[in-house]
């Protein structure tokens, strides 16, 4: 599970995860795997220049097992922080280590699967041929090759499929075909920077449910996507990045607790719009009140469970008909909203 | 470096299933990457296609000359371009009766030891030019066009795609995140290379000279070894190039233009820093025998043919080096 030492990242609860998995660095004996001491991907305090511009400020993270998602807005400085655990990039201050081993040395690339967002490939080779290549780029021979590569392609899906020329793929073949290479050689640690963007939804709904035969199978993945609705059904657990540093890590409930200091905004559709507003502004959780247009409230509460008690109490007593009640942002998105935008209290107009 | 001494026997075994071991090679996966880059380079691409054209128009200007006799001294004439012919020059030389014409264009002449009206020492010079090797005469325009604009042309049509390609298309990604130390990625995709630029190099010499009849003959067995070896360095240092540089194809054309053909022409020492110099030192040094040399030794101060050698084998591998440490330590990233 994730693990940070910033202000609001709080430990999650750890998931069921064995040793599963974990790759034998050492022994020769087949059905022993003994346990890495260190964190499988870890980042100690890490920052990254762009010349003059910080792409990663200060990171520290480590993951072990599972899988975490990677959100944030575009330029936070996730693909910075792919790009530093796959040995493309290295850190200017701080270290990153994959299972012990710096991240850019080419035996710690041995355990890393990584599906880029980057679109090229050889595109003069078909996917079959393709995925083949880097399995013999690994280091297998050539029979072993071929048999990961099937299976990999069976993983994704592609197996019927892999034998057109790459240049005449769909965006969702080239990724699942980029999926395909990272798992080719069954690595612990799989680094995949949006691999859903451009899947159809079907294909979405497979791959999801690869990933999450991964993670039980024991690997730690650390997935980055802008699909917050999708990475919400992948796991709840995340490392929200804002402005290159780790802002929070946790589940998303968590978090949203520990923004309980941000307002809850709600929606209440009514047929006393006015009426109610009044009532509800004498609540203590109420921050403020808006009315939109129609029967339409927009409330603004703290401590949302003391605020729902009070609600109801308050519709029962008062016989509001309420024909709509939604919290807008319990999401990833308005976590991130939360952390991004920065929404003040008093930004909210009373009536 | 040796591949094969880097693999620790165990470190990577991975266990597929119990009954199952599969050890990972590092030196199997450096060869395959040689044979994939290999086979990879051997897609035309613009430069390439040119290097072709420009290949084929040599050789057919070659043959065009070779057919009109043109590497022996015959047909050149004094002044040039409108005056006779130098053998018509000697003819006139031995005629009484052409005396007064001689007269005219030579001015008043001394008389000479021989009595005749024209001097024997410029009649010694026109015999010494009708005398000139056609080996010579073909040597003459290899040096100025071949090791001058072809062979750089030529070198950088693969060397610089090799790497730089690959960084201008994006897919250096699929080599970076391989289990392979970069030193060894770099020196595998070299080493790739240069079957397709000794390829078109030595085959390209061997067309233009074959087309040149019995002096190209006679020149492709002396001067093979200077081009071998100067497409060794103009590769790496190609290769180098499209390593490092944006545009790797323009910054080499400009190279092999400005500086090649600048530098290499300056009086002194300043030729030094070209790769063409030392091409053409081992060129002088091996067909001395046949009257090649540089018109104005002591301007151009030649170095002898194993210094020059050293110096290209040096350069190969200094660029070489350089390279490889170079892009170890380079971050490549992709526009995403």
């Amino acid at each position: 599970m994730p693990t940070s030492d910033r202000p609001l990242e709080t430990l999650a609860p750890p998931a069921a995860s064995g040793t599963n998995g974990v790759v034998v660095l050492q022994s020769r004996i087949e059905n022993r795997k003994p346990r890495i001491p260190e964190p499988l991907l870890l980042f100690d305090r890490v920052s990254k220049w762009y010349g003059p511009v910080i792409g990663v400020n200060q990171v520290t993270l480590e993951l072990r097992s599972g899988i975490t998602g990677l959100v944030g807005a575009n330029g936070a400085g996730k693909s910075t922080l792919l790009r530093l655990a796959t040995g493309q990039l290295r850190p200017d201050l701080g270290t990153a280590r994959v299972a012990g081993r710096d991240a850019w040395s080419a035996a710690a690339k041995r355990l890393v699967g990584y599906c880029p967002e980057v679109d090229s490939f050889y595109e003069d080779l078909s996917g079959r041929q393709f995925v083949r290549a880097m399995a013999r780029l690994c280091g297998y021979p050539a029979a072993e090759a071929r048999g990961r590569t099937e299976h990999a392609l069976e993983m994704v899906g592609m197996a019927e499929r892999a034998d057109r020329r790459l240049r005449g793929y769909s965006k969702g073949m080239r990724q699942r075909i980029k999926l395909a290479q990272a798992l080719v050689h069954d690595p612990p640690l799989l680094v995949l920077d949006e691999p859903l963007s451009g899947v159809d939804p079907l294909g979405r709904r497979d791959m999801v449910a690869l990933f999450r035969r991964l993670a039980e199978q024991g690997k730690c993945l650390l997935v980055s996507s802008h699909e917050l609705e999708e990475l919400e059904k992948l796991t709840d657990h995340v490392a929200v990045m804002v402005r290159g540093r780790i802002a929070a890590v946790g589940t998303l409930a968590r978090i949203r607790e520990l923004l309980d200091g941000q307002p809850l905004s709600i929606r209440i559709d009514t047929d006393q719009p006015r009426r109610l507003a009044g009532d509800l502004i004498g609540l203590a959780e109420v921050v403020g009140v808006e009315i939109g247009s129609g029967d339409r409230l927009l409330v603004r509460a703290r401590n949302p469970a003391q605020f729902f008690r009070s609600f109801m109490q308050l519709v029962l007593e008062e016989d509001f008909d309420i024909r709509r009640l939604e919290t807008l942002d319990d999401s990833a998105h308005a976590v991130l909203g939360y952390l991004l935008g920065g929404r003040r209290a008093d930004d909210t107009v009373t009536r | 470096m040796n591949p094969s001494a880097t693999a620790v026997p165990g470190e990577f075994s991975v266990t597929l299933s119990p009954c199952q071991p599969v050890t990972v090679s590092r030196t199997r996966a450096w060869c395959y990457l040689v044979w994939l880059s290999f086979r990879r380079q051997a897609r035309v691409r613009q430069m390439v296609a040119i290097a072709l054209g420009l290949m084929a128009i040599a050789v057919v200007l070659t043959a065009v000359n070779t057919a009109a006799g043109r590497w022996g001294m015959q047909h050149r004439r004094w002044p040039p371009g409108q005056g006779p012919t130098y053998e018509e020059w000697l003819t006139y030389a031995g005629r009484y009766e052409a005396r007064e014409e001689l007269a005219l264009v030579l001015g008043a002449g001394s008389a000479s030891p021989s009595g005749g009206l024209v001097p024997d020492p410029v009649v010694a010079a026109w015999r010494a030019v009708l005398a000139r090797p056609d080996v010579l005469v073909f040597s003459q325009v290899l040096f100025s066009i071949y090791v001058s604009f072809l062979l750089p042309l030529w070198c950088l049509s693969f060397a610089t795609e090799a790497l730089g390609g690959e960084r201008e298309a994006g897919s250096m990604v699929w080599l970076l995140t391989r289990p392979l130390p970069r030193p060894l990625i770099y020196l595998g995709k070299f080493l790739a290379l240069l079957p397709w630029s000794l390829g078109l190099n030595l085959g390209g010499f061997a067309l233009v000279c074959l087309a040149a009849g019995r002096p190209g003959v006679v020149a492709l067995r002396l001067y093979w070894p200077a081009v071998f070896w100067a497409t060794l360095a103009f590769s790496a240092l190609f290769y180098l190039i499209g390593s490092a540089v944006r545009w790797p194809a323009v910054v080499a054309v400009v190279y092999s233009f400005f500086l090649e053909t600048i530098l290499g022409n300056m009086p002194g020492y300043l030729k030094r820093v070209s790769i063409g110099f030392y091409t053409r030192c081992m060129m002088f040094d091996v067909a001395a025998g046949y009257g090649v040399r540089p018109e104005k030794p002591s301007v151009y101060l030649p170095v002898d043919g194993t210094t020059a050698l050293l110096v290209l084998v040096g350069v190969t591998v200094a660029l070489l080096a350089i390279g490889m440490i170079h892009f170890s330590r380079r971050e490549y990233v992709s526009a995403a």
